[in-house]
């Protein structure tokens, strides 16, 4: 067992659990208090509460979208299913102001696990308690409608994200400033390029000043100039006292963004620090992982030059 | 203990969330409808013009080109009312089926309710519906020398009768796009199915005027939509539908949703698999 998070000056806890079924024991050994559903009441600096969340889907073996294909499928006895476990038993707490950077391989389970904490999907089992203004910005402009011009958008989006048409009224001149798109307003999205579209997207998205935003790979928009703007806005949210958790495979960015950082791999979290230590950590598991998929080819390529001979 | 927790913390949330959906509802509604008519000449007329239109050309075919049909309404009158009634379920459903596939980012990264999708497609389809009844109500005017007369029970399309079909049509789209997640071909079963359904209510014959046998009068008659259709030209003559007309008509509309709300109940958690 790990147990680093004993230590009662670490703000950001992660219960680890190695063994399925023995976690909710762990829980009530290691928590500060025996009942620990009213720690959450008790304690507002808790934004986020992870409590033993696992997502299970049960994926057909092939895609099948049609009813024709299901029937075939079925009569031929071609139906399989197998479960694929996404998260396992996932546990962690995040207190208010500080930030929380979730690294890991693509397929780990860090979009999965940001999605259940904005509530966007249930998990399988176990629960999360979420407390304050939530943003969840998990992708630039999600919705946005293209036929309609920036300014509708601007609202629509708005609208999205829980804010009414008066309050984003008050909003909409910082966000075009911003967004730097003051000819465009009155065109039609479809008009507008990559580029513009994710920069409107971004401005509407930080002028929200949540308590909690969560951010999965978002953050390199736009051109140099507007990229340091951004940076610029984010470290302005941060001193504001917003709290982030953010997925990014890019680790310059997480180090200077989060201090603590959690490492999933395959669903689970193996390893809880520092951003620095983790990413460290990281970058060292995935050379190795290189190194393996280098020396199983060189394996191949050999096998393969024997067999000519 | 940790369920009853789980409750109170879901009931909070789920008032916020109330508001949020509201405005959303709100937003979504009026982008649908200025999207059907974007970058048309005539622009929101469309939607009081088109019905009109549609009824001149069942007009024309039907009245003088297969001969008239006997009716109790005036009959142009007789299909407009029919075919606004059909219509309005028939975009609502067809708007319905699709849109939890097309709102595929709202759903996987926003935080909307996915019940918001259906129902914002729904409740364009009544704005759709409040254009048409002015297109009856011009060409009623129109048609006033023609023996034409305005009836104070008009107003009750308004209330007992409105409600009773948006019921049967939410159900329905609930129903649809959830299966829609799952099984894409459902579309091209029911663009045939409608047309079947447009067929087997009498919206440009009448039911009387059939000589049908008593099987296929039975079968006619499990037609929730004639019900629909009758009630609302019941209105226009002037009469009060029955108790019978408006238990039907609510018991299949609250039936409809209930069962359509379930699907979409049981089904919600996993549109993200399959989408």
């Amino acid at each position: 067992m790990m147990k680093k998070n004993k230590d009662k000056n670490t703000q950001t806890r992660v219960i680890f659990a190695d063994t399925v079924g023995k976690q909710y024991a762990d829980i009530d050994t290691m928590t500060d208090s025996r009942d620990d559903e009213t720690l959450f009441d008790r304690d507002d600096s808790i934004l986020v509460d992870v409590r033993g969340v696992s997502m299970k889907y049960r994926m057909p073996s092939e895609k099948i979208d049609s009813l024709k294909e299901y029937c075939i499928k079925l009569v031929q006895g071609k139906l399989h299913y197998k479960t694929f476990e996404a998260l396992k038993e996932i546990n962690l707490q995040v207190r208010r102001g500080e930030s929380l950077a979730l690294i890991g391989r693509n397929g780990a389970g860090k979009s999965t696990l940001l999605r259940i904490i904005a509530g966007i999907i249930e998990p399988t089992s176990g629960y999360v308690r979420t407390r304050g203004n939530m943003v969840p910005l998990l992708k630039l402009g999600a919705g946005f409608d293209y036929n309609a011009t920036g300014k509708e958008n601007v609202f629509l989006n708005g609208a999205m994200l829980g804010f009414s048409r008066k309050e984003m009224l008050k909003k909409y001149d910082s966000i075009v400033e911003f967004a730097e798109l003051g000819d465009f307003m009155n065109v039609p999205l479809k008009n507008y390029s990559a580029g513009m579209m994710s920069k409107l997207g971004f401005a509407i998205a930080v002028d929200v000043n949540p308590d909690l935003l969560l951010i999965d790979e978002i953050l390199s928009v736009g051109d140099a100039v507007f990229q340091k703007k951004c940076a610029k806005k984010i470290d302005e949210l941060r001193a504001n006292g917003t709290t982030f958790i953010v997925v990014s495979h890019s680790l310059g960015q997480i180090n200077r963004l989060c201090q603590k950082a959690i490492y999933i791999k395959n669903g689970s979290i193996v390893d809880f620090g520092t951003a620095a230590e983790i990413s460290a950590k990281y970058t060292a598991d995935c050379a190795a992982a290189e190194k393996a998929l280098e020396a199983v080819q060189k394996a191949q390529a050999e096998l393969a030059e024997a067999n000519k001979k | 203990m940790n369920n009853n927790y789980k409750i109170k913390i879901k009931s909070k949330a789920n008032a916020l969330q109330f508001r949020k959906s509201l405005v959303v509802l709100g937003s979504m509604v009026k982008k649908n409808i200025k999207n059907q008519y974007r970058r048309s000449v005539l622009g929101i007329f469309w939607t009081v013009l088109n019905p009109l239109l549609n009824m001149l050309v069942m007009w024309f075919v039907f009245d003088k080109i297969f001969g008239r049909t006997s009716s109790d309404l005036f009959y142009p009158v007789y299909i407009l009312s029919g075919t606004i009634t059909f219509n309005f379920m028939r975009g609502a459903t067809t708007q319905s089926l699709p849109c939890m596939v097309y709102n595929y980012d709202l759903l996987t990264k926003t935080r909307v309710p996915y019940a918001v999708f259906p129902l914002s497609q729904n409740l364009s389809a009544m704005v759709n519906l409040g254009f048409s009844v002015i297109a009856l109500i011009i060409l009623m005017l129109a048609c006033i020398p023609q023996g034409v007369q305005f009836h104070w029970t008009m107003l009750m399309m308004a209330v007992p009768w409105f409600p009773s079909l948006f019921l049967f049509s939410l159900g329905m789209s609930f129903a649809l796009c959830s299966v829609y997640v799952r099984f894409r071909d459902i579309k091209h079963f029911y663009d045939v199915f409608l047309t079947l359904w447009m067929y087997a209510t009498p919206i440009f014959y009448s039911l009387s005027s059939l000589k049908l046998g008593p099987t296929a009068g039975m079968i006619m008659k499990l037609n929730p939509m004639l019900y629909y259709v009758q009630y609302v030209r019941e209105l226009l003559m002037g009469t009060v539908p029955s108790w019978q007309t408006h238990a039907i008509c609510y018991g299949v509309g609250i039936l409809s949703f209930l069962i359509g709300f379930t699907i979409f109940r049981l089904s919600r958690k996993k549109f993200i698999l399959y989408i």
